[in-house]
């Protein structure tokens, strides 16, 4: 391929960006990766194009690498031109060293066995530890900074062996870039250690003290734009002892950032030098968090409260100084951050006083007007999950801390002037308030307080019911006055005064603007029972009265869809006459159907309601103008008068949307043509084999059966597959019911011949709904140990001894004899013997020698002579009548060797 | 603590998509990191255009919000702080955190570093807040200098760069896209220097401190309902002074009769605070013992210009007192209004309009009016009325419009609808700006601004107070009421 020229490297990646998954597939991720690479050498390109291919292998390693080794050698060749560069200031250097430690990290690469890894990380740790004095050395060091910080998060305690030089280079370079990669590579070495537990190789001590001599010893190399060093440089510094596979599993929180109240491991015991030390090493990084940016403080504090908490008797009083310097400014992540450190240490760290003044500080910066109103929402959130010293509240859930008193957030009070986001977070804090106000004992003191933040309230919905009842109001404010009243629910559940206000306002919304039928449908539905009810009630009032006139019927006929079932069927049958002789076209005939649908699912079958309910739905079949709906108004009809209640229940299924296709009968078979036949289902049932020995014919199978549901009339089918056995009878339980004691089934095998088979297992059975089902079960398989019959006893007056011998020799000529050897040794035969052939054994002289005699339908029969040969094992003859079988004793001895 | 993508989007109402992604940048180490910690409940960052739309839909900037659609409008999905969750292949991306500004739409989503089969609280993600100055520091670079497309276009241009050393791996290391020379940031020239100045200034020593008050109102002139005002200020500095770190203490100073100044914020350079400047809160019952100064802020200054700190206050009375009638007799809207500023306001205006707006009536067709101060302009399309009253009010300190309108209500339709303003409901909204002045009475001179650094440094000191939100009300109507005082 003709190398590209810039504009069509532009064009290539923009289409990449937009779409990589394709992109890749269309144009082969191989060669676009090989291009890429190739270009990146190319003298014909620019810097800045070099610039934005690189930006690409950032951005998308894993569709241009997919596997592995082909990052691995991505790595290498992102390292090749890495050392081809000049040695002099280059602008490509650190968006190369960026892209290599994302392709090395994304694409799983980062390994010890991988060559390029161990190419990449001595470049990284080279650069980063160099004597930088220009701006751009500078520039690069801080990248190979944060290009080890990714790798070490990427794979926790990576560095741990070099925590030492880390150390030494946080002390003597104090950059933003060496103290937060020094931090994290502290946190992960603790982790580390506290996972290892003892045994770990070296304490920490050894790790912050390993290898601190070579920056330390005076001013290490000077700068070398080469980077890369030369291998013998940093000879087995790379041990990956401390490093996890990947990331730690989150399923075990190891005080991870984010995992907020979760205890990590047990913390680490550190005798007391180390602990000093560690205590000296995070004072000094405290000092130090002034002079870094905002977020950079803020992931500080934040690694540096997990590195205290996983040391066992670490003082957080160490953090104090920075929290009070933290506590008062506006940035959203440090106020964040002393949240972070308040959950961590509680009262260890935070007084009561401390707590009051935070939790004050934080309600003033979610009201602050100067704040913009991202942050003041952040705030008002972090209210409602206040972390407690003492909580009073189940944890995990919103509510308002017990601090935050009515009066304390009396400026946080919602308004109609407010942004929805404010005001329906306001509004929810305010819920919050009332609802405990409200369910607090009612004593006279507060009753005011009580009724004023209840009028409140009250007037504010009925504000936004206004709003919501214009003509031609937005959706955003129609949405807005949904959401505050279904938040209002919370705390009216126990007012009934004021919850039968917010049913009258609503109704009265709906009867002015009877076009947000489908919000009041999700509000019924999202709503608890204790508005749902009495709304359901009012809108059906409000419906059937026919408000809004003819072009509302469509919105009425959905509340009506909705509160069918729910509200007395009455009135709306009557409505539905009504409309009946308004005629429309099919889309409204549809609706209508649509409705008696729904109070055909949900009628009780008493009373006047079926008749009169049967009535119309003829009176449909007989008048609708499309044939289509006559149709299926005859459908429902017969489905009515024909079915019991709950199939048809179960036949007519949820309710539907209005059927988009040509026919209506089309899509109403797909829902219940399926209901009214036979389903296929997974079968609620387990089978378990329970083992059962019979004394003479038939072999018996013993199965249990448990159901995880109730079921009625099942009758389980049994197929054994093969030509060997005859058919086997279906088996009928009246009933299953969960938690009952397992049914016990005994099927009779009557094998043809003496094969072992595979057993096929359906059933039929109806669920409680009405529902017949049909269910493939696993198969079961039927072994050749499952046939063996012990000898019928031929007359008392022959001993065993005898018998044996004359089956033996009477097996030859017309049979088969073979010879084994098992590998069983001292008390392993007569184990053997006792489990597997006990009702078989025709004579023995306990533990060395037995003689088994095995019958297997319909009339072969197996003989064998163990014989105990001290340490070289057993020695096993047999002989049988049917040579056929031979094979099959054959493996059956072998499995049984190799299960002891 | 990581991000795992960004996005920039422009929202374009009008057009078949509504809006483009201006902008993205995904981080596929974090995104490594997110499966793992995500396990099944892991979602993939999308693509950009599935993104787009997803986005312009949840926060309803597409055209087509006429139907309702349960995934955007179902009363219970309530999002929290700007943090949204995206329906996307089949599952939810979430958390989403994004922020509109100015035709922009500033997204991204952080790493949660936990699985999220249930959601956990938003105080939980430390990438969240990260979000959030990430976001904020972009909205300040694409909010700053002009507006015009080229310069958006430019602007984008320099993000991949600015992003290499402002978020190289979805890590968030600094806040500041406003640099001249950003390849300066976080690198350090000396020892001890912080990582938020990027290098030292060369030249005259110089400070500015500019106090900017605003003050909000809603008056009712109704008898159970109490009227409301607020003030908060913000105080900018910008600081050229030699030296790696120059240390500055900025005093602010309250006369005798000043209001004191409550929920103090300030910027992270600041280096302490007096308890009682950390303490004096809004929510407190004001009295006379409360600390009222002089309020100190020890700092090492940044290269830039930055709010040094924000605060509120409560003041004893509103700067202009207002009434306003409206009543409806046969087809027009009479109505009076009434002004009055308070005698210990400085009477020196830059500017001073009263806006009248008429919603859900229709354009103005006829008016008639009288008033004792001030010119009246009429937008009769926008169905609105400014009275100019100019830079002074009379000797007196009370002014008064009083007039009837008619509006052609057959147009109605075609006017955007008001949800708030229904029949009398209906405000006057105030919009004013006093230079060298402030409600608290807070201020800062010559002697309140310490410099400890070679040099004696020019000091300029500027105030002013501004309107925002300052709302007279019908009392002759419902009005919507906002309570400071519901539990009290």
């Amino acid at each position: 391929m003709a190398p590209r020229s810039a504009d069509a490297w532009a064009r290539v990646l923009a289409a990449l960006r937009a779409s990589p998954a394709a992109f890749v597939a269309r144009a082969g991720a191989e060669g676009l990766a090989a291009e890429l690479l190739s270009e990146l050498r190319s003298e014909r390109q620019s810097e800045p194009t070099k610039g934005s291919l690189l930006s690409v292998i950032m951005e998308f390693p894993t569709q241009l690498w997919p596997d592995p080794t082909a990052a691995e050698a991505a790595v290498s060749a992102l390292l090749d031109t890495l050392a081809l560069l000049p040695p002099r200031p280059a602008a490509l250097r650190r968006p190369l060293l960026l892209a290599a430690t994302s392709v090395l990290a994304a694409c799983g690469a980062l390994a010890p066995a991988s060559a390029a890894t161990s190419r990449l990380l001595p470049v990284l740790l080279r650069a980063a530890s160099g004597r930088a004095t220009g701006q751009e050395q500078r520039a690069l060091q801080a990248t190979a900074c944060e290009c080890l910080r990714e790798l070490e998060s990427c794979r926790p305690g990576l560095l741990a062996g070099q925590l030492g030089l880390l150390r030494a280079l946080q002390d003597s370079r104090a950059t933003q870039a060496h103290c937060l990669l020094f931090v994290i590579t502290l946190r992960n070495a603790l982790r580390a250690l506290a996972q290892v537990g003892p045994g770990a190789p070296a304490g920490l001590h050894g790790l912050l003290v390993a290898r601190t001599d070579r920056p330390q010893g005076g001013e290490i190399q000077a700068w070398d734009w080469s980077l890369e060093a030369p291998g013998a440089q940093w000879p087995g510094l790379w041990d990956w002892t401390l490093a996890g596979e990947d990331i730690w599993d989150p399923a075990v929180p190891l005080g991870q950032e984010g995992d907020w109240a979760e205890p990590g491991p047990a913390p680490l015991d550190l005798p007391p030098p180390e602990a000093r030390e560690l205590r000296a090493a995070v004072s000094q990084l405290l000092d130090l968090s002034y002079l870094l940016t905002p977020p950079a403080q803020a992931q500080m504090l934040q690694q540096l409260s997990q590195v205290l908490r996983a040391v066992r008797g670490q003082p957080p009083a160490l953090l104090k100084p920075q929290l009070v310097r933290l506590l008062g400014t506006a940035r959203v992540s440090l106020l964040h951050a002393v949240l972070a450190a308040k959950d961590t240490f509680g009262e260890a760290l935070f007084t009561a006083q401390d707590e009051a003044l935070l939790l004050r500080r934080l309600v003033g910066a979610a009201q602050h007007p100067a704040l913009p109103s991202p942050a003041r929402l952040f705030y008002l959130h972090c209210l409602l999950h206040f972390p407690e010293n003492w909580p009073l509240g189940p944890a995990g859930e919103e509510g308002t801390p017990v601090l935050l008193t009515p009066s304390l957030a009396t400026g946080l009070l919602p308004s109609l002037l407010q942004d929805p986001p404010d005001l329906l977070a306001r509004l929810h804090l305010l819920c919050l308030l009332c609802g405990e106000e409200l369910s607090a004992d009612g004593s006279r003191d507060c009753q005011g307080t009580e009724d004023r933040a209840l009028g409140y309230l009250q007037r504010l919905l009925a504000s936004l019911r206004q709003g919501a009842a214009q003509p031609g109001a937005p959706r955003s404010s129609v949405t807005l006055c949904f959401r505050a009243s279904y938040l209002a629910t919370r705390c009216l559940a126990s007012h009934p005064g004021a919850l039968a206000q917010l049913t009258k306002g609503l109704a009265e919304l709906y009867q002015a603007r009877p076009c947000l039928a489908p919000h009041f449908v999700d509000l019924l539905e999202q709503a608890r029972e204790v508005l749902a009810e009495p709304l359901g009630k009012a809108l059906q009032q409000v419906a059937v009265a026919g408000a809004g006139g003819a072009q509302a019927l469509q919105w009425h006929l959905q509340i009506l869809t909705k509160v069918a079932g729910a509200q007395p069927l009455g009135p709306t049958l009557g409505f539905l006459w009504a409309a009946l002789g308004q005629g429309g076209d099919w889309a409204w005939e549809q609706a209508l159907l649509g409705t008696c649908r729904a109070l055909l699912r949900g009628t009780e079958l008493s009373g006047a309601g079926p008749r009169d309910l049967a009535n119309l739905l003829q009176e449909l079949a007989r008048g609708l103008d499309d044939p289509d709906s006559r149709d299926r108004g005859r459908l429902y009809y017969s489905l009515f008068t024909h079915l019991s209640g709950p199939k048809l229940g179960s036949a007519l299924g949820p309710t539907r949307s209005t059927p988009m296709l040509g026919s209506s009968l089309v899509e109403e078979n797909e829902g219940f043509a399926s209901a009214l036949t036979v389903q296929e289902a997974q079968a609620p049932l387990q089978l378990r084999r329970v083992s059962r020995q019979a004394k003479e014919p038939p072999v018996i199978l013993g199965l249990t059966v448990e159901a995880s549901e109730t079921l009625y009339s099942l009758e389980l089918r049994f197929r054994i597959l093969g030509p060997y056995y005859e058919p086997l009878k279906a088996v009928q339980v009246p009933c299953l019911r969960p938690g009952a004691s397992p049914k016990l089934l005994l099927l009779p095998l009557e094998p043809r011949r003496p094969y072992p088979a595979l057993l096929d297992i359906s059933v039929l059975y109806a669920t409680p709904s009405g529902l017949t089902c049909y269910a493939q079960l696993p198969s079961l398989p039927i072994a050749f140990a499952d046939l063996f019959l012990p000898l019928p006893p031929s007359s008392p007056q022959v001993t065993h001894p005898q018998t044996f011998h004359e089956l033996w020799a009477s097996c030859l000529p017309g049979g088969a004899e073979s010879c084994m050897w098992g590998p069983w040794w001292g008390q392993a035969l007569e184990t053997l013997v006792t489990k597997h052939w006990e009702p078989f054994v025709m004579s023995a002289t306990p533990p060395t020698s037995y003689q088994v005699a095995i019958r297997l339908p319909p009339s072969s029969q197996l003989l064998l002579q163990l014989e105990a040969a001290g340490e070289d094992g057993v020695r096993v003859a047999l002989r049988t009548d049917d040579w056929a079988i031979l094979p099959l004793a054959g493996e059956y001895l072998r499995g049984l060797g190799a299960t002891l | 603590m990581a991000q795992r993508a960004i996005w920039l989007v422009s929202h374009e109402p009008g057009t078949p998509r509504g809006g483009t992604v201006r902008f993205s940048r995904r981080y596929p180490t974090v995104e490594k990191r997110a499966k793992t910690f995500n396990g099944s409940s892991y979602v993939p960052v999308p693509e950009d255009d599935p993104f787009c739309k997803a986005l312009l839909f949840e926060l309803r900037l597409l055209d087509d919000d006429k139907d309702f659609v349960e995934s955007r409008d179902s009363c219970s999905r309530i999002s929290k702080a700007s943090v949204y969750g995206l329906p996307t292949a089949g599952k939810e991306l979430w958390p989403v955190v994004a922020i509109q500004k100015n035709g922009l739409v500033y997204v991204s989503v952080p790493l949660v570093e936990q699985t999220l089969s249930t959601r956990p609280p938003l105080i939980s993600i430390s990438g969240i807040s990260q979000a959030f100055d990430l976001l904020f520091g972009l909205i300040d670079f694409f909010d700053s200098g002009p507006k015009t497309e080229a310069d958006l276009s430019t602007k984008v241009s320099q993000l991949p760069d600015l992003l290499l050393y402002i978020c190289p791996f979805g890590t968030l290391l600094g806040t500041n896209f406003l640099l001249d020379n950003f390849s300066n940031l976080s690198i350090n020239r000396a020892p001890k220097q912080p990582a938020w100045k990027a290098g030292t200034y060369k030249g005259k020593a110089h400070v500015a401190v500019s106090i900017t008050e605003k003050v909000k109102s809603m008056q009712y002139d109704k008898r159970d309902v109490a009227d409301m005002w607020q003030v908060y200020g913000t105080i900018t500095c910008k600081c050229d002074l030699e030296g790696v770190m120059p240390n500055v203490t900025v005093s602010l100073n309250l006369p005798t009769n000043g209001s004191p100044l409550q929920d103090i914020l300030v910027h992270p350079c600041v280096t302490s605070l007096d308890s009682a400047v950390l303490t004096s809160s809004s929510v407190d019952m004001m009295d006379d013992s409360a600390f009222s100064g002089p309020y100190k802020f020890p700092f090492t200054p940044p290269l830039e210009s930055f709010h040094l700190c924000y605060y509120t206050s409560q003041v004893p009375v509103p700067p202009i007192l207002g009434f306003y009638q409206l009543k409806e007799e046969d087809s027009q809207l009479k109505i009076s209004v009434h002004l009055k500023l308070h005698e210990s306001v400085k009477n020196c205006f830059e500017y001073c309009e009263a806006h009248i707006p008429f919603y859900n009536r229709g354009p103005i067709t006829h008016l008639e009016y009288k008033v004792s101060f001030g010119q009246v302009e009429v937008l009769r399309e926008k169905s609105l009325l400014i009275w100019i009253i100019g830079q002074k009010f009379p000797k007196s300190l009370e002014i008064n419009l009083s007039g009837a309108v008619n509006f052609n209500t057959m147009s109605h339709q075609k006017q955007p609808v008001d949800t708030i303003c229904i029949g009398g409901t209906t405000y006057v909204k105030l919009y004013f700006r006093i230079p060298d002045y402030t409600l608290t009475g807070c201020y800062a001179d010559q002697h309140s601004v310490q410099v400890f650094a070679s040099g004696k440094p020019k000091i300029t000191t500027c105030r002013e107070l501004i309107s925002s939100d300052y709302y007279i009300w019908n009392s002759k109507a419902p009005a919507p009421v906002a309570y400071r005082s519901l539990f009290l």
